[in-house]
C-alpha cells in the first residue's frame, strides 16, 4: 500500500476560497467573524453526518446529540485553524474543511459504540463459518470443499489476521470500533484484513480451489 | 435461508491498493472530481480500489461527499 501518485501537488485557490484563507488568518480584520461563519457550517455538517450514522449511535438524541455534533464542530474547527497553510486547494476550500468535521463524526461515533456495545468475544473468536457461508446440503461438492478449505485457511491465519477478519469480514464489525478495542488504528487494522484477505486467497488457490479462474495456480 | 456472501467481495485485496492514510488527506480532492463529473480514479487510481475494500473510509468518502453536495456553495463576503 502507498500513496496516490497521480496526485496533484498543488493548484491555484478559487475565489471564494482564498477568502476563506485569508479572512481565517488571526492578522486578518474579519477573522473572528469568519471563524464563526465556519464554525457554523461545521455545526450543520456534524449535524447531518451524525444523523447519516445515527444507527450506530443508540439512544443518543436532544442535548446529547447536539452536543456532540459541536465537540466535533469545535474540533474539527481546531484542526483547520492549525492547518490552515497546508491547504492545497486541491478542492473548495469548504470541501476541505467539511472532511475534517466527517473525521471528528467518525471517530466519535465509533468511540460512542464502542463504549455502548464492544464487539463480544463471539464476534472477534474463530470457531467456524458463520451459516450464511457454512456448507448446505444443496451445494456442489466443489463448493462445499472450497468453503472447507476456506475455514481451514482461516484457521492456518496469524492470530492478528484471524480476529481482524473474523471480527469485520464475517461478523461486521465497525473496524473503527475494532481498532479501538485493540487499542489500534483504522490503517494498522486495514492493514492486518488486507493481508488476511490476501493469504485466503492464496491459501484456496494452493489448495486447488481458487476464488476466481485468474487465481488457479498463482502460487 | 440468506443469501450466501460472494467469496470475491469478502476476500477483496485488490493490488494497488492506497490504504487508509493515503485517501485521508486527497479525500477532498477526490470528492470534488466527483462532484465535476469527472473520474477520480484516474487521479487516485489507489484510492479508487481502497474505496471498494474498506468500509471506515467508504463511509467517511460517502459522508464527505454529501456535505459537499449539500453545503458546498458557501462563500464569505
Amino acid at each position: 500500500m502507498s500513496t496516490d501518485s497521480n496526485a496533484p501537488a498543488r493548484t491555484a485557490l478559487d475565489p471564494d476560497s482564498r477568502r476563506w484563507v485569508e479572512q481565517l488568518h488571526p492578522a486578518h480584520p474579519r477573522h473572528a467573524e469568519a471563524v464563526a461563519r465556519l464554525r457554523d457550517l461545521l455545526v450543520r455538517v456534524s449535524i447531518h453526518e451524525l444523523s447519516r450514522r445515527r444507527a450506530r449511535l443508540g439512544s443518543i438524541a436532544g442535548p446529547e446529540f447536539d452536543d456532540l455534533a459541536h465537540q466535533a464542530a469545535d474540533d474539527a474547527l481546531l484542526s483547520i485553524l492549525g492547518k490552515l497553510d497546508e491547504f492545497r486547494g486541491l478542492s473548495r476550500f469548504t470541501t476541505w474543511a467539511y472532511k475534517f468535521a466527517v473525521f471528528e463524526v467518525s471517530g466519535k461515533v465509533a468511540r460512542h459504540a464502542w463504549r455502548r456495545q464492544p464487539p463480544s468475544e463471539a464476534e472477534l473468536n474463530w470457531e467456524r463459518l458463520p451459516d450464511a457461508l457454512a456448507p448446505r446440503p444443496s451445494d456442489r461438492l466443489e463448493q462445499r470443499e472450497q468453503l472447507q478449505a476456506l475455514a481451514a485457511a482461516i484457521g492456518a491465519l496469524t492470530e492478528r489476521q484471524r480476529k481482524v477478519f473474523v471480527a469485520i469480514a464475517l461478523n461486521e464489525v465497525s473496524i473503527d470500533v475494532l481498532a479501538l478495542e485493540l487499542a489500534s488504528n483504522r490503517n494498522a487494522i486495514y492493514k492486518n484484513l488486507f493481508d488476511a484477505r490476501r493469504e485466503l486467497r492464496a491459501s484456496l488457490a494452493e489448495a486447488g480451489h481458487p476464488v476466481t479462474a485468474q487465481e488457479a495456480g498463482t502460487r | 435461508m440468506s443469501d450466501r456472501p460472494n467469496l470475491d467481495e469478502l476476500l477483496r485485496a485488490q493490488p494497488g491498493d492506497a490504504g487508509c492514510t493515503a485517501g485521508e488527506d486527497i479525500f477532498d480532492a477526490y470528492v470534488e472530481l466527483e462532484l465535476a463529473g469527472e473520474d477520480p480514479a484516474q487521479a487516485f487510481p489507489g484510492t479508487a480500489i481502497h474505496l471498494r475494500s474498506c468500509p471506515g473510509c467508504a463511509a467517511d468518502h460517502e459522508g464527505l461527499l454529501e456535505a459537499a453536495r449539500r453545503f458546498g456553495d458557501v462563500a464569505l463576503d
